[in-house]
């Protein structure tokens, strides 16, 4: 599944270097941004770009880490934005702390529906997921008195910092580009942890872990909370940028379920730098040829990522990040031959 | 009482639309142990392409299928030699490229059609017949026969012929088939093309029934893998009664407790299949563990 390092580099990076690393990637990360500051147009795909990166690094967590591939990350992500948006036009909570009880709320229902799950490996665990999603766009359109049914709901718009609703497309940008640097940040975190390490362990041979004294369903449910938690808040800042939701576009398997899946392999799945670049890639691509496509050919730029999603998993199973491994271990190898 | 009658009625009919789009995956799914994502888009193919034939030549979809079934079967030879069988022992590969292959099938043909959606007109859609008190359409009563003729073929298919018990022997164990001398690789080729043809063949058989979308595969993907598990793992009878029981629940569901609640209530059993008993009713138990366990 994973490489196998074969070079003379220390196995563990130093943490020193693996932050050096992170600074300098956030620092290349928000250059778009101090770029394109005065076009709503490019700000516009710079903070979905942010915010898709921030989705598939939660996802990585333990789709990646953890080996875990699930296809029903939705629902955590309709956790955030129901939650979220009911709040705030029902009883006026700020979204900040609601979106805190979101997180909580989807790692616990994370723990609920991952403790039956987990038992079942490969494709039914993705169906079992994949069902999780529909039954929770079938609900989302039943329970309308909660979430507004098919109708959705509609955020009315008043600015204000305590309301997350700003006037300037920027500090939106700026606030998704905090998103994804507290998850990318936590993920350097935990890629160095005890628990990424029992996470890897797992991804990699979950008979051989347990044989090591790993609680194997305690160690898969710990990194689901968490990736489920950080994709909640990601589903909060989605809600209250796009200031409508509805059953179709929050549990849309292609648009969001899937994606996460999608952006993290094309980077490099179960990589820190992975998901971002994936994101980086295919987001601003995506959204160009949505736009250019629209009229003549609706449904072009699906068809382009399904493509993609083929090639990828034929020809770069390890992503772009695997890419350039294997490029410059290949550089290295002609340089000193063995 | 009639009440009941009527909405069991209308339960296997239903049945009988779900057991038949759930044939050509459960043989993929049994034999290859590959979850076909692209299996719905399978069927649409099927639909177009009646549409087509329809539109162009006139014919009815009922002579049509005897070219759109192999012409889909064929997509699907090609599907498993490029796609599929460069990944074989990569479960998550295989479940990203047939997710891959969903999303340009179905964009594919939205770009192609602009969202319209067509149907085949005619008397035959609307057509019904008397069975005592229930009217019955007609064309879902020749889509439930279909489906049981077809189950009863597959079953002598695979019971009777050399073919079919090679294929039974792959299922089996992979690594034992080859050594008698069976072409593993050519039997999963044949295999996904039979299974893609019965897609094709389904889509046909349920063109006079749905109006055609390019979306249309996404109404039967989650039901057919439901039947799937819920029948059994590559069991061909297995795949007939999970569908039965999944038209049925579905019809009572949205009867007595709410038609948009309909199709969680069959999404909790199955969930609850999936986790109590992975091998489905009529499936082997452990089937679900041993086959995907790498073989070579």
């Amino acid at each position: 599944m994973s490489n196998i390092d074969t070079n003379n580099s220390p196995v563990i990076e130093s943490g020193q270097s693996a932050w050096i690393k992170y600074f300098g990637g956030m620092a290349l990360a928000s250059l778009p941004l101090a770029l394109f500051v005065d076009d709503p147009n490019w700000l516009n795909i710079i903070a979905f770009t942010y915010l898709m990166g921030g989705l598939a690094s939660s996802w990585n967590i333990i789709g990646g880490f953890g080996g875990q591939h699930s296809l029903g990350h939705g629902v955590f992500f309709g956790i955030g934005a129901y939650m979220t948006a009911g709040l705030f036009v029902n009883y006026g909570w700020t979204p900040w702390l609601s979106m805190l009880i979101a997180a909580v709320t989807a790692a616990a229902v994370s723990a609920l529906i991952s403790w039956p799950t987990f038992r079942l490996r490969g494709p039914f665990f993705a169906i079992a997921t994949l069902a999780f999603n529909e039954v929770a766009f079938v609900m989302a359109n039943h329970f309308d008195s909660v979430t507004g049914g098919p109708r959705g709901i509609m955020i009315p718009f008043k600015a204000g910092v305590e309301n997350m609703i700003f006037k300037e497309r920027w500090q939106y940008a700026l606030l998704m580009f905090g998103f994804v640097a507290i998850v990318v940040a936590f993920s350097v975190w935990l890629r160095r942890s005890r628990l990424g390490y029992y996470l890897l362990a797992v991804r990699e041979d979950e008979d051989s872990a347990r044989a090591s004294g790993i609680h194997v369903l305690s160690v898969k449910l710990q990194g689901m909370a968490i990736s489920a938690a950080f994709t909640a808040i990601g589903g909060a800042l989605f809600a209250m940028y796009l200031r409508f939701i509805d059953p179709p576009t929050i549990f849309n398997l292609q648009d969001i379920g899937v994606k996460f899946f999608l952006l993290s392999l094309i980077g490099g799945v179960g990589t820190v730098a992975g998901p971002l670049l994936g994101a980086a890639l295919i987001v601003p691509f995506e959204n160009i040829l949505r736009v250019e496509f629209a009229d003549a050919l609706p449904g072009f730029n699906l068809a382009v990522l399904g493509f993609l999603m083929v090639l990828a998993a034929l020809f770069m199973k390890r992503g772009v990040v695997g890419a350039i491994q294997d490029l410059i271990q290949r550089r290295r190898n002609k340089r000193e031959p063995s | 009482m009639d009440q009941i009658l009527n909405v069991l009625v209308i339960g296997l009919l239903l049945g009988g639309i779900y057991g038949l789009v759930s044939i050509g995956l459960n043989l993929i799914f049994g034999v290859i142990r590959i979850i076909n994502f692209a299996q719905g888009e399978l069927v649409m193919f099927g639909m177009y392409g009646c549409y087509w034939a329809h539109v162009q030549m006139g014919l009815s979809p009922y002579v049509s299928v005897f070219i759109v079934a192999p012409l889909v079967g064929l997509l699907g030879v090609v599907i498993q030699r490029v796609v599929l069988q460069p990944l074989q022992s990569e479960p998550s590969m295989q479940i990203f490229a047939t997710f891959g292959l969903l999303m340009m099938f179905q964009n594919i043909m939205l770009a192609l059609t602009g969202g319209e959606a067509f149907s085949v007109g005619g008397s035959l859609g609307t057509e019904v017949i008397s069975l005592g008190d229930t009217k019955v359409s007609m064309v879902r009563l020749i889509t439930l026969l279909a489906t049981t003729l077809i189950t009863v073929g597959l079953h002598f298919f695979l019971k009777r012929t050399m073919l079919g018990k090679a294929i039974r022997a792959v299922t089996q164990d992979k690594r034992a088939a080859r050594v008698m001398g069976i072409a593993v690789e050519r039997i999963f080729l044949l295999t996904f093309g039979i299974g893609a043809a019965l897609a094709g063949l389904a889509g046909a058989l349920l063109t006079p029934i749905y109006s055609i979308t390019p979306g249309i595969g996404g109404n039967f993907i989650m039901a057919a893998f439901a039947v799937v598990v819920l029948g059994g793992l590559g069991s061909v009878w297995g795949a007939y009664l999970g569908g039965l029981i999944v038209g049925v629940v579905e019809a009572f569901a949205g009867f007595y407790i709410d038609p948009v609640l309909k199709s969680a209530v069959w999404f909790l059993i199955f969930l609850v299949v999936l986790v109590v008993r992975p091998a489905g009713l009529l499936g082997q138990v452990g089937a679900e563990e041993v086959g995907f366990r790498e073989q070579h």
